[in-house]
This record gives C-alpha cells, structure tokens and sequence, in this order.
C-alpha cells in the first residue's frame, strides 16, 4: 500500500481549559483531496493551521513528505494555505500576489514571471494581472488566492472553506474548477468545509469531524452510505429514523422490535440496547418488492424538488420517515392515505440511541 | 457637450464651522503678521527677507532648527513604532495601562514637563546619576543646556504623536496577512519589509508630519531645556517681539518658519500619495 504523504498523529491542542482537538489522527497519500467536514466549532481550523505550522500543538506530531516538521516554522514548510478571508495582500497587485511567494524564494526573474502569467491562467485571472486586488470580487479574490499558494509548487495545499462567502451558483462553478484544476497539478490537498454536499462531491476521502475528534475518514460513498457513527448519518445527508429496542442480534445483523413492527438492520448491537433504524431516503421503496422491512405510514406531505419527489410520513413521535424518488408509481398518493413502503436490511443502519445527535 | 463643472461634495458643508473658526482666529491674524513682514513704510518690499537671509547667523538658526526638528522626529520614530505594534498587540489591561500611559501625559502642561526634564538633565541630576553608576560615564555629564538634552526632552513629549497614528494603522492590519506570507516562505524580516512595513507607511508619515511641525515650531522646550544662547527660528521670533521689539523681524522669521512647515507639510503629502499610487 501506497504510504501517507501527510501524518498527523496523535494531535492535541487546548485553548486555556477548552479541549478543541482530541488525540486526531490524519494520513493523506500523495496528490489525494482529502476533506475535513464538520460543524462550526469543531477544530477543523485549528487542525488547518497546525499543519501550516500557524499553531503549535500541545501533542502530537505532524509528519509531511517522510520529515517531522512539527516544530518547524511555517516558512520552511512548503505548504500552502488559502485562507477563509483570502488574506491577499491590499496594497499589491494581483500579479505581485501571486508573485510574492517566488520572490520571498529569491526565484530567478524569469521564472517568477513565467509562473505567475502560467497560474493566473489557470485561474482565469490573466487579464486582472495589474489590477489592485481591492478592486476584486469575491470570486475573483479567490482564483488569486488559489494561484498566489499554488505558484510556489507546495508541497502541500491546505484550504479553509475557500468558498463559503461565495453565492451558491458561483460556488457550483468554482468547485468543479478547482477540483479540475488540482488533478491536473496532482496536487496534494486537505480542504475544510461545514458543508457536507460539497465534501461528497470534492473529496477523495472526507474525514468527519465533531467536537475535536474524527468521527469516520472514508470514501464519500462509505460515509453517506456506511455512516460509522450516528453523528455522521445526523450531519451528512437526510435520513428516515425509526427508534425501538433490539430484540435479536446475529452477526452483522440486529433485529429491532419498533411501534411500526419488527425490522433488521445492519449493526453490532446487543439485545435489549435502546436503538434506531436509519435509512437513506432514496433507498425506500414506495409499494411493497425493495426488500424485506415493509412499513405502511399514512402520507404527509410532497415537496417537489425537481429532479425528484420528496415525500414526508406521519411515523410517530420522535420518529421521522422520508422518501426520496424520482417518480411516483401510479399509486393513490393522497395526504393522510395509507402507504406501504419497504427497504431491504443491508440498506438499514442500526445505532444505540443514546449516539443520536 | 456642456463642460463638466467640478461640484463640491455636499458633506464638505459639515467642516464649514472648522474652516469658519479658524479662518478668522488664525488665518486673518496670521496674514496681518505676515503682511508685517514683507510691508514697509513705502508699501510691498522684499527687502526683509533679503536682509533676514543675508545675515549668516539666521542660516544657523535655521539649521538649528531643522536639525533639532530632525533628530526629534528621528528619536520618536525609533521609539514610537516599536511601542505602536505593542500597543496594538497586547489586549486586555496591559493594552489599557499602556495607552494611558501614553494618553494621559498629554494632559501635563509642557511647562512643567520641560521643568521635569531640567531636573533629569542637571550634572547631578537622575540621569547622569544613573550612567554613573552604570559604568556608561566616567563622570557626571551636564545634558541640560545641549542640543541631546533638548531632543531627549522634545522627543519625550511629542512621542504620542508618533505613536498614535502609528497604532490606527497596525490595529487595521489584519494579522492573517503576516501569516499567509509565512506561508508562501516569507521569513519574518522579509516578512516585515514586504507586508507589515508597507501597511504602516501611511502612519508613519502622518507622525513624522506631527512630530516634525510640533518640533520645528516649540519654543517653551527649547527655552527651558537649551536657553537663549542656542537659537531656532520659533525662539528667535519669541525673542524678537518680547525682548528686541522688531516686528519686521519677528514676521520675516515666523514667514520663513511658516515656509518650512508648509513645504514639510505638502512634501509629505505628495511623498504619501507616490507611496499610495506605487504599493
Ligand atoms: N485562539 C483561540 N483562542 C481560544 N479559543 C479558540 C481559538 N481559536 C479557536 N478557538 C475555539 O476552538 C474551537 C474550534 O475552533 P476552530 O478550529 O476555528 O473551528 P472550526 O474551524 O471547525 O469552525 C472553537 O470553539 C473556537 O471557539
Ligand atoms: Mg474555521
């Protein structure tokens, strides 16, 4: 296997009595995304700016390219950093941003100037070059910061929700454009975002966090699918959740006695454990045939969403069920009728209730 | 196509009492001393100001006086920029504490600041005492009556002046900015002479504009800290109205003075406005 390029082992970092990262461990392969999506709060910054070497851990150690630079000074890191407000310099041009690191370097002239005509390019910005960066917008400051980390080749690339004070149509457009344009460079990245949908389209890997710690760090498809802890399922994506008691447990596999029946699900949960099941919207069958859970709930409400059909059920206190589909069947589909749904096991998750969020 | 007409912005209404004020407590007496200058019994003469710059000894007054000015300017600059980025850096009581300690000697009278400082500057005074037994001097040094006294003592007083602009524009700095240079390896030193000194500039000049008209134009400091052997152009127009009763040279001085200031002044402002344009 393909060794971590990136290391973060063991990090912890206190403000006075506040633990704000917990024990975090972090492997990112070489020109991997790797996103870290949690809520406001949670230590993704504080993780960020450990890795540029802005911040000291209070354990821990940091390793990038098979080097320990946890007491390095961020200047001899090699790493760059696009930072939540940008940080460009005001009183440069956009070109003399993106040059600024190749000078600090004492790059040759004419590499310098090569370099940041090739990046501005790449960012859609070379007509700007001698434009004050006070004069941007917001989308535009970014391509600058974007070009201004990459033009010195880091090693490393780190971004702090570099698109969060974007409108979300423009945010769509950058998103694919950086992820483009960081495959192109094989660029190695670490990405932090509070928005789950851009980590699921994004990343190569995400790594969930809550309250200073990791949660799960896994493929978009694992973690949407695959939740490893209740947190995760809360924070990423919709999901239906009916609440209940394991009643058998075999395997991989539990049963859960529920106000709306018997239904098995997927999890390691002893018997007599206080749990729910949660499934994904889209993986409940409107009608009876998707699997062997099979629930009838009376309709509550449609929300057209466009590309699909969102349709809420009256599940009962504390409970919620939601399904996702493309189109509707030919059913009678009234508010407050009965309707049969069913999904299949291994598309259910069970967890101990006291780990829902 | 009418030409366009240049329109006065509305809001430069709102300084009209300023500009009232002092157009008729300062402007017109300041234009009666003037005219004074370059008037004589048979109406408009250069002839003063001629005669005033003829005379070798008010060449040395004026070096005098730029020099002193200058080497104020240059202490509370050395002194003063460290100070404003602590004084921007720190935060709760020590941040307090130290403003008033900048703040709050403003509202001593120069007067007594300057009879402070000939204490400190005697032979046996605090300062000698305490480079004595340091090991710096051999023996007590009189500062009092020489030209170190005086800038020690000026540049003690207008320091806040320094200081203050200087810290309005480190507050504004944004402290990413240091950070994002470092991580584009920029070191610390370079980091300073590409962002942080930079962003200053603007500060630093408005304080050395301060310093400088407040130095070259003292003259209780200067009176009490230097005496009337050593003359700058303010102590000379002093001198001139109170004890030698020549008007015509006490307006020719206070003219050339006012030259000074106003090219320091304007030069300042055109040299901030470059600065502006190129950075
Ligand atoms: N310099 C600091 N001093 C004290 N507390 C801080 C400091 N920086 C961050 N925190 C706290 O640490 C926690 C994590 O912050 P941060 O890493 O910025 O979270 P995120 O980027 O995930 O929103 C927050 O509760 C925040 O208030
Ligand atoms: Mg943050």
């Amino acid at each position: 296997m393909m060794p971590d390029f990136l290391t973060i082992a063991g990090a912890a970092k206190f403000f006075g009595a506040a633990r704000v990262l917990d024990n975090v461990d972090l492997g990112v392969k070489r020109a991997e995304f790797v996103s870290l999506l949690g809520p406001s709060g949670c230590g993704k910054t504080t993780l960020l700016r450990i890795v540029a070497g802005l911040l000291t851990p209070d354990a821990g150690t940091v390793r990038l390219d098979n080097a320990d630079i946890t007491r390095r000074p961020p200047h001899h890191r090699d790493i760059g950093v696009v930072f939540q407000n940008y940080a460009l310099f005001p009183h440069l041009t956009v070109a003399e941003n993106v040059a600024f690191g190749l000078e600090a370097r004492r790059a040759p002239r004419g590499e310098t100037r090569a370099a940041v005509a090739r990046f501005l390019g790449l960012v859609h910005m070379s007509e700007f070059a001698d434009r004050s960066v006070r004069a941007l917008s917001g989308g535009q400051q970014q391509r600058v910061a974007v070009a201004r980390a990459l033009a010195v080749r880091p090693k490393l690339l780190l971004l702090d929700e570099p698109f969060s004070a974007l409108d979300r149509k423009l945010r769509e457009t950058m998103q694919i454009e950086l992820k483009r344009l960081l495959r192109e460079l094989s660029t190695t990245a670490v990405f932090v975002t509070h928005d789950q949908d851009e980590a699921l389209m994004m990343s190569d890997r995400i790594a969930v966090m809550n309250r200073g710690t990791i949660e799960q760090l896994a493929d978009p498809a694992t973690v949407y699918h695959r939740p490893a802890t209740g947190f995760v399922l809360g924070f990423v994506g919709l999901s239906s959740r009916i609440a209940g008691e394991v009643v058998a447990a075999a395997g991989e596999e539990v049963v859960l006695a529920t106000p709306r029946g018997k239904l098995r699900a997927a999890g390691t949960l002893a018997s007599g454990t206080k749990a729910f099941v949660a499934v994904r919207p889209e993986r409940i069958r409107l009608g009876a045939g998707g699997g062997d859970n099979e629930l009838e709930l009376p309709l509550r409400d449609i929300v057209f969403q466009g590309s699909k059909m969102q349709l809420h059920f009256d599940a009962g206190e504390g409970d919620q069920v939601i399904v996702e589909a493309a189109q509707l069947p030919g059913l009678p589909l009234a508010p407050g009728a009965p309707v049969k749904l069913s999904f299949a096991p291994a598309d259910a998750l069970a967890f101990a209730l006291d780990a829902k969020p | 196509m009418k030409p366009r007409r240049e329109r006065i912005d509305p809001v430069a209404w709102l300084a009209l009492p300023a500009v009232a004020y002092l157009a008729l407590v300062y402007a017109l007496p300041l234009i009666m001393l003037l005219a004074r200058g370059v008037m004589g019994p048979k109406g408009f003469t250069i002839e003063p100001l001629a005669s005033f710059l003829s005379d070798p000894f008010n060449w040395q007054v004026i070096a005098n006086t730029l020099k002193i000015a200058a080497l104020v300017t240059v202490v509370c600059l050395l002194i003063g920029y460290p100070t404003a980025f602590a004084l921007a850096w720190s935060s709760g009581w020590t941040q307090v504490v130290l403003l008033a300690a900048i703040i709050l000697p403003l509202s001593v009278g120069v007067v007594v600041k300057a009879f402070a400082w000939q204490i400190v500057l005697r032979r046996d005074g605090i300062l000698s005492q305490l480079m004595v037994s340091l090991g710096v001097w051999d023996e007590p040094v009189r500062l009092l009556f020489t030209e170190t006294g005086l800038v020690l003592g000026a540049a003690n007083v207008f320091l806040p002046f320094m200081i203050l602009p200087i810290y309005s524009v480190v507050r504004l700095i944004d402290p990413r900015l240091a950070e994002a240079a470092a991580t584009l390896g920029a070191t610390p030193v370079y980091r300073f002479r590409r962002i942080v000194l930079p962003l200053t500039l603007p500060g630093v000049l408005a304080g050395v504009v301060f310093v400088f008209s407040l130095s070259i134009a003292m003259y209780v400091i200067p009176s009490l800290l230097i005496g009337d052997r050593y003359q700058t152009l303010a102590t000379l127009v002093g001198r001139s109205f109170l004890f030698m009763r020549n008007e015509q040279l006490g307006s020719t001085t206070a003219t050339v003075l006012l030259v000074l200031a106003v090219a320091v002044v304007v030069g300042s402002g055109v040299l901030a406005r470059r600065l502006g344009r190129s950075a």
